[in-house]
């Protein structure tokens, strides 16, 4: 124990003697429920609790977590807040919307005015970013969110005036609103120096060449956000009183079905801009250059305002929306969406979280820096770490050749697939093995370009033979790459792997996939290349390898992406899958957990109902694991299988245990036999040399 | 006759491409339940890839569909690579000829898009693919064309089609890929690649609109 901890163990102590008792009576001997208390009810940090208990901070949070499992302390939404909740997902979704925020209904202690401006300056704390230009039209509402607004920490934010001014007879000017929102969050503020409205058309464009102003619309030009209010055209609609328009025009646009106004131009039912005599007139931002802002921010609400932010959201006008709940369900039914109701309705309300364990996680540990560079970093490492056996082609990491394979009177092999196998694909290139490995995203096949370049690197001048796991997309892309190889006189055989018994009936045994048994399919394809045979006998020898490969795995627990550290699938608790793929695919049975042997029996089971291997013949043997499943469960199933391999008197030939065939993370294994014969035999054991095999 | 111009239509794939980066999350997740969970991760690579190639080059409808189709085709991969490349590329020969696009011109150009899409795969109408968002969203585009409906409408005639097409593959049986070797235990998920397919004509049909638009008030 460090003296730090001793040191705030004492002090915890010294504070339990002078003041409370070890533990308050009222609780009993429950260290949770007093934990909870002064958590919950006194509202204490975890740190002081920890003091006050004399125990460690840690065990607070322990305490804290296992009372919410336990059930004495129930954490639950507020239905209302759930359901705006899903109002907003709804709003996004439908709307192809890039984010939407909607505030409860039916909390009407303060107006509705104010709980959006607070929700909106909450939003613009998370969507403003350092180096931003904000144009800000004018309205109520957005004087309530630069009431609100504050955004600590942010740099070279500059507001634009998206119109020009009017007179100051109404408490929320464009230069005001402009102005209180640059105040808000400390940005530079670009005013627009002219009145918003101007007499003629010709005024305009007078005062649109004024080199000020024309700097001041070059600033709004640089917006890449906006934020505006929707205003309804509706009889009781502050805009008929606001002065912003003459009254005589806005019956015009009324007359022309004019429903809303979005930053002083005004659109129809369907969000098409309408004409009308302010046009020409209007100092401003129009809507075109308003829909060329990337983050268009509308805060609006009221029921009122429906038919005018619908328009809004129709016409593309607006990508963040910022509402109430009332609001945003009757912008919904008036678009169609119906079923908002019942999904809200049918929303089981059980509290999940109450029956999840304490070390519940939702996110897996993983060693990363950036997800999406995975893939290249991996590459990056496996380059320098194989350099003595491989190097890339023409710089790129996705296409890899054997320093010392393809030569000239040889037939070239190529294999291939997505990444999250390891070492599958690209341990197997070498001497003696595979000449090149196309390699893709994880768990998706590599494009036709990458393949075709290694089909380049590879060729001997005797042909290139593609060897690979039947899945539809290598399958689209390896033949595209065959086609352009062809069309560079480089004649391309195909075989492609279908080991798994599990993933097809017999019947269809061209339609299974390829899975670890890869592993014996490359190496009799690379020793019969190597043996410097004509492509049609390297050729046979593949195709003679995958008919008399069989594979099963089992999973015990699903793969983990990188991008998203979450499992793909579930399995449940007791239940482990049988016949699992190696890309996380679902098996084809879920079973109950059972013993080492009784899971090896059932995949050997299967393996002898397809093997016909008689008394004395002899096979290759491969337990891989899926990834995490360590070496001393491989050798508990290899034993298992050895039993039953020599109980019908079949010799195990050669054998191996390991990771050959991987699927990221997944937990479980799979068991690959090949069923020898001469030939096979032979060139099982021809000499290879790469980054997981050596032999000879 | 509604049409718009060609050669200023190719931000319409950059949307296109918002939308598809936006649902990189829900795409993954989809596709995670029956899947292998990449079909985000790999479409929003692509889109993304494309997506800065075309920004900023004042690109035409055709030559950002182009862009967009080779990017797919030749650099990402997987099965959607190739598929949705096709497509892509396809759409960019049918209209690369035409100034300005009108019902016929995009009808042409969506079905030119299926059959590459039919020449590469094996899949059909009900094999819970992406098929059974595409082709009944092309059906529902031409007849409301047929039915003298104007381009807009035809349009959304499009969309809703297409995510109801979306939507049936919740209660289908995958038949092929991957999802497929689960047979039963498919159903009640909805497909990964139809669900793309509906965000990408939704974005489409919402970005032909908009240019509709601004043709039709240019014109006035």
């Amino acid at each position: 124990m460090t003296v730090k901890t001793l040191s705030a163990r004492k002090n915890g102590t010294a504070r339990a003697e002078a003041g409370t008792e070890p533990i308050p009576l009222r609780y009993g001997d429950d260290p949770y429920v007093w934990a909870c208390w002064l958590y919950y009810e006194d509202h204490m940090t975890q740190g002081d609790i920890a003091e006050i208990m004399g125990i460690s901070r840690a065990t607070v949070n322990s305490y804290l977590a296992d009372a919410r499992a336990r059930g004495i302390v129930n954490i639950s939404l507020e239905p209302s807040r759930l359901s705006s909740l899903s109002i907003a997902q709804e709003l996004k979704r439908h709307f192809g919307l890039h984010d939407c925020l909607v505030v409860p209904s039916d909390d009407n202690t303060r107006p509705l005015i104010d709980r959006l401006g607070g929700a909106a300056a909450q939003a613009l704390a998370k969507l403003l970013k350092s180096g931003d230009t904000l144009a800000v039209a004018w309205g109520r509402t957005v004087l309530a969110i630069a009431e609100q607004a504050s955004v600590p920490g942010l740099q070279d934010v500059t507001v634009v005036q998206v119109t020009g001014g009017t007179a100051a007879n109404f408490a929320y000017t464009p230069e005001l609103c402009a102005s209180a929102i640059a105040g808000a969050i400390k940005a530079r503020l670009v005013n627009i120096t002219a009145p918003a409205v101007v007499s003629t058309a010709e005024i305009r464009d007078m005062l649109l060449r004024e080199p000020l102003i024309e700097s001041q619309f070059d600033a709004l030009a640089k917006a890449n956000k906006a934020l505006f209010g929707i205003s309804s055209l509706r009889p009781n609609s502050t805009i008929h009183t606001s002065g912003f328009f003459e009254s005589v025009s806005l019956q015009q646009y009324l007359a022309r079905n004019a429903v809303g106004v979005v930053a002083g131009r005004f659109i129809d039912g369907q969000g098409n801009p309408v004409a009308g005599p302010l046009d020409d007139r209007t100092i401003g931002i129009s809507l075109d250059m308003l829909k060329t802002i990337k983050l268009r921010i509308a805060v609006a609400g009221g029921f009122d305002k429906v038919p005018a932010i619908l328009a809004a959201l129709r016409g593309g006008y607006v990508n963040v929306l910022i509402t109430d709940a009332a609001t945003g369900r009757g912008i919904l039914n008036a678009d169609g969406v119906t079923e908002l109701d019942q999904k809200l309705s049918q929303r089981p309300k059980i509290d999940h979280r109450a029956t999840l364990p304490s070390n519940f996680r939702t996110h897996i540990k993983k060693f990363l820096n950036d997800p999406d560079d995975v893939v290249e970093e991996m590459l990056d490492g496996v380059v320098k770490a194989h350099a003595a056996y491989l190097r890339p082609i023409k710089g790129s990491h996705r296409a890899l050749v054997a320093r010392t394979g393809p030569r000239p009177g040889k037939v070239g092999l190529v294999v291939g697939g997505g990444t999250g196998h390891e070492p599958c694909f690209l341990g197997y290139v070498g001497k003696g093995l595979a000449d090149a490995v196309a390699v893709g995203n994880i768990f998706s096949s590599p494009p036709p370009g990458t393949i075709f370049q290694c089909a380049n690197a590879a060729s001997g001048g005797q042909g290139v033979l593609f060897v690979y796991g039947n899945y539809a997309g290598d399958v689209m892309n390896f033949d595209m790459a065959a086609e352009m190889a062809a069309e560079h006189n480089i004649e391309v055989r195909t075989v492609v792997t279908t080991d798994d018994i599990a993933s097809s009936p017999l019947e269809d045994k061209e339609g299974r996939r390829g899975v670890a048994g890869n592993f014996f399919m490359f190496k009799i394809a690379g020793a019969a290349c190597d043996r410097g045979s004509s492509l049609d006998a390297c050729e046979a020898a593949t195709r003679k390898a995958n008919a008399r490969t069989f594979t099963m795995g089992v999973a015990l627990e699903p793969c983990s992406m990188p991008q998203t550290r979450r499992q793909n699938f579930e399995i449940g608790p007791d239940d482990i899958e049988i016949g699992m793929g190696i890309h996380g695919e679902r098996g084809v049975i879920r079973d109950k957990m059972m013993t080492a042997d009784e899971i090896t029996d059932r995949v050997m089971d299967r393996i002898f109902s397809e093997m016909k291997a008689a008394p004395g013949d002899r096979v290759a043997v491969l337990v891989n694991s899926f990834g995490a499943t360590p070496l001393m469960e491989l050798y508990i199933l290899f034993r298992r299988v050895e039993q039953r391999l020599s109980a019908k008197d079949i010799k195990i030939e050669a054998n191996w245990v390991g990771h050959y065939c991987t699927s990221l993370d997944m937990v479980g294994a799979s068991i690959s036999v090949l069923h020898l014969d001469n030939e096979l035999t032979e060139l099982l054991h021809h000499p290879c040399d790469t980054a997981v095999l050596r032999i000879g | 006759m509604q049409q718009f111009e060609n050669a200023s239509a190719g931000d319409i794939v950059l949307s296109l491409a918002d939308r598809i980066i936006e649902n990189r999350a829900y795409l993954s997740e989809i596709d995670g339940k029956i899947g292998d969970g990449d079909h985000g991760v790999n479409m929003a690579k692509g889109f993304g890839m494309a997506a800065d190639r075309i920004r900023g080059n004042d690109m035409s409808l055709a030559t950002a569909f182009d862009t967009l189709g080779t990017v797919l085709m030749t650099e990402i991969g997987g099965s959607m690579g190739p598929l949705y490349g096709v497509m892509f590329t396809q759409f960019a020969e049918t209209i690369e000829k035409s100034s300005s696009i009108d019902a016929r011109t995009f009808s042409a150009m969506l079905s030119n898009g299926l059959d590459g899409i039919q020449s590469i795969g094996s899949a059909k109408v009900g094999d819970k693919t992406l098929l059974d968002t595409l082709v009944p969203a092309i059906q529902a585009f031409d007849a409301a064309n047929a039915s003298g409906k104007p381009f807009p409408e035809a349009l959304d005639a499009l969309v809703v089609a297409a995510e109801k097409g979306r939507d049936s593959t919740r209660d289908l049986v995958a038949k092929i890929g991957r999802a497929s070797r689960l047979g039963e235990r498919s159903v009640g998920v909805l497909d990964a690649g139809a669900t793309s397919c509906a965000l990408i004509l939704k974005a489409l049909a919402l970005g032909a609109k908009q240019k509709l638009l601004i043709s039709a008030t240019a014109g006035r």
